[in-house]
């Protein structure tokens, strides 16, 4: 008489504290996952889901973003920092620099101001603050793609 | 640049990434984009239109 074979299931652990324990240790996992991905997205366009495997989408929304920066930038479009007196510029400058690097390379080495006189000053404006926005949203989908809640 | 030029390139940078990030099928993604980029050109348009009889007004000052 054969042996009985064991099955996976009855491998796996029974007690219901060890259930929880092994869904606490995916979960944890998953946490750092995402903590990574959004971490990543947060330093550059992309990066984030390119750490998650998804090379296609990572390449075109970093494409997407940097081409509105390059455009507001080309427009003269404002890059916000915070002006004293104006708490509102507070809330745009934080969701500029949602782009990440390239809101600190327009910023330090190529000390980009913008120009208001320019024709194309509003419009470079919103180019550069949605660019931040959009990546922003990024780094969210990045989260929820590591932690497993999305696709 | 023109101003439609700029519009037409800002909603369509915005659509195809709005299509990207909420779909995840194709066929969605493609509907879902041309929602948006309609959307948001259509609209501008209309508003445009709707705005035409308005007289502009002196520019305003710069700051």
């Amino acid at each position: 008489m054969s042996a009985p074979i064991r099955s996976p299931e009855t491998t796996r652990p029974e007690t219901p504290a060890a259930k929880a324990a092994a869904a606490a240790a995916l979960d944890a996992a998953a946490g750092r996952r995402g903590a990574l991905a959004a971490m990543l997205a947060v330093i550059f366009p992309g990066l984030g889901h390119l750490y998650l495997g998804r090379k296609a989408r990572a390449a075109l929304f970093a494409a997407i973003v940097l081409v509105a920066v390059v455009i507001g930038a080309k427009l003269d479009g404002n890059l916000y920092t915070p002006v004293k007196d104006h708490p509102l510029t507070l809330l745009a400058t934080l969701g500029s620099m949602g782009m990440g690097l390239p809101y600190f390379v327009l910023l330090l080495p190529l000390h980009y101001t913008g120009d208001v006189t320019a024709q194309g000053y509003d419009y470079g404006t919103a180019f550069l603050l949605s660019a931040g926005l959009m990546n922003l949203l990024l780094v969210l989908d990045a989260w929820d793609v590591g932690t497993g809640r999305k696709e | 640049m023109s101003h439609f030029l700029l519009m037409v390139v800002y909603a369509l940078l915005l659509s195809v990434f709005f299509a990207a990030l909420w779909r995840r099928n194709r066929r969605e993604q493609v509907v879902l984009f041309l929602q948006l980029f309609i959307g948001m050109v259509g609209g501008g348009l209309l508003v445009a239109w709707l705005m035409y009889p308005f007289p502009s007004g002196p520019p305003a000052p710069i700051p």
